[in-house]
């Protein structure tokens, strides 16, 4: 499920996409619905890059900057698809968009 | 090619739009497009949400119901308490579910047992936390753990909140005398009249194998560590979350 890296030729120069998941989740250890999210992609086998946003300063900007300034955990990235604080209902259909599950 | 399954384009272009933000200047005009990106992605969640479900919007479904802590006052506070040392008996203790049957600690005597003490039910936090305990539950069946929540609310209340949130483990009542359990655990909150958010758990000898106390009301403890727990008491695997680097 995780791509190979892959370059291509943009107007901006060569675009690299790093072989990351296309699944990452922002969130804190001690936050229930992180965990909620993080437990539901782990039993859908879903592999994900967990930033927790209080070991990592820097992705609290990085987050604020994907949501207009609104830094709330979880916020879900999804194949480039942002979701804040989604319910799993949410998830779950986003991720059968992206042909995930 | 598994890694094309998924939006390939609108990935790419995510991980463009997140490369550039170091690049431009904090102005005006960087949180003018920070806040049309997060627009584009409220935008297009509300087109891709579940679909209509018919009802008239003036009606009240169980879902508002089960919803209400989200716009319910916060709860907040430091930790005031410190749990009962690790490596010490477990007191036992007798409390009523919502069936008005008694719960006794010491009939769980030959598996493990998860207290799980929290502040009120209905309130924000208790609610995400309880939830999922409940979408768990299945693992900790696996380990053979029991899971027994406590609060000083009332049996009718534990009742009608287990209903509306669909919890099937036991909410018991440390009611009268008002959060007797609680003091007895070390977790009450003297000026709030509630516990702390705090976590015990039990082993199969009845002996304290872990005491958390939240640093603060709104956070709860780390189901992975929690996992951990019961793997060393039960020599059963821990899940591995599917995290990469």
């Amino acid at each position: 499920m995780i791509g190979a890296p892959y370059q291509r030729r943009s107007p901006f120069g060569v675009v690299s996409s790093p072989a990351a998941a296309p699944v990452v989740v922002y969130g804190t250890r001690w936050c229930a619905a992180t965990q909620m999210v993080r437990r539901f992609l782990d039993r859908l086998g879903i592999p994900y890059e967990y930033v927790d946003l209080d070991l990592d300063p820097a992705a609290a900007r990085r987050v604020a900057w994907l949501t207009g300034g609104y830094v709330s955990h979880p916020t879900v990235s999804v194949a480039g698809e942002v979701l804040v604080e989604p319910t799993l209902g949410e998830l779950e259909w986003a991720l059968a968009r992206a042909g995930l599950i | 090619m598994p890694g094309q399954r998924y939006a390939r384009r609108l990935n790419d272009l995510e991980q463009r739009f997140m490369a550039l933000a170091e690049s431009i200047p904090d102005s005006p005009e960087k949180e003018a497009i920070s806040v049309l990106h997060g627009m584009i992605q409220e935008v297009w969640r509300s087109f891709s949400g579940s679909a209509p479900t018919g009802r008239a919007p003036s009606e009240l479904t169980l879902e508002d119901i089960a919803s209400l802590y989200k716009t319910a006052p916060e709860m907040r506070g430091e930790a005031i308490c410190e749990p009962l040392p690790v490596g010490t008996p477990a007191p036992d203790f007798t409390l009523r579910d919502p069936n008005n049957e008694p719960v006794t600690l010491s009939d769980f005597r030959g598996r493990p047992v998860v207290l799980v003490f929290y502040p009120l039910d209905w309130s924000p936090t208790c609610s995400d936390q309880l939830s999922l305990y409940q979408a768990e539950i299945s693992e900790f069946e696996r380990f053979g753990a029991q899971i027994l929540g406590i609060s000083v609310d009332s049996i009718y209340c534990h009742g009608a909140w287990a209903a509306v949130r669909g919890l099937r483990f036991p909410l018991l009542a440390d009611f009268e005398p008002k959060g007797e359990v609680a003091r007895l655990y070390k977790v009450y909150r003297e000026p709030d009249g509630f516990s702390e958010r705090a976590l015990y758990v039990v082993d199969p000898e009845g002996i304290i194998r872990y005491a958390h106390v939240s640093p603060r009301l709104d956070m709860i403890p780390d189901i992975y560590e929690l996992y951990q727990v019961l793997s060393e008491i039960t020599g059963l695997p821990a899940p591995a979350p599917t995290t990469v680097a």
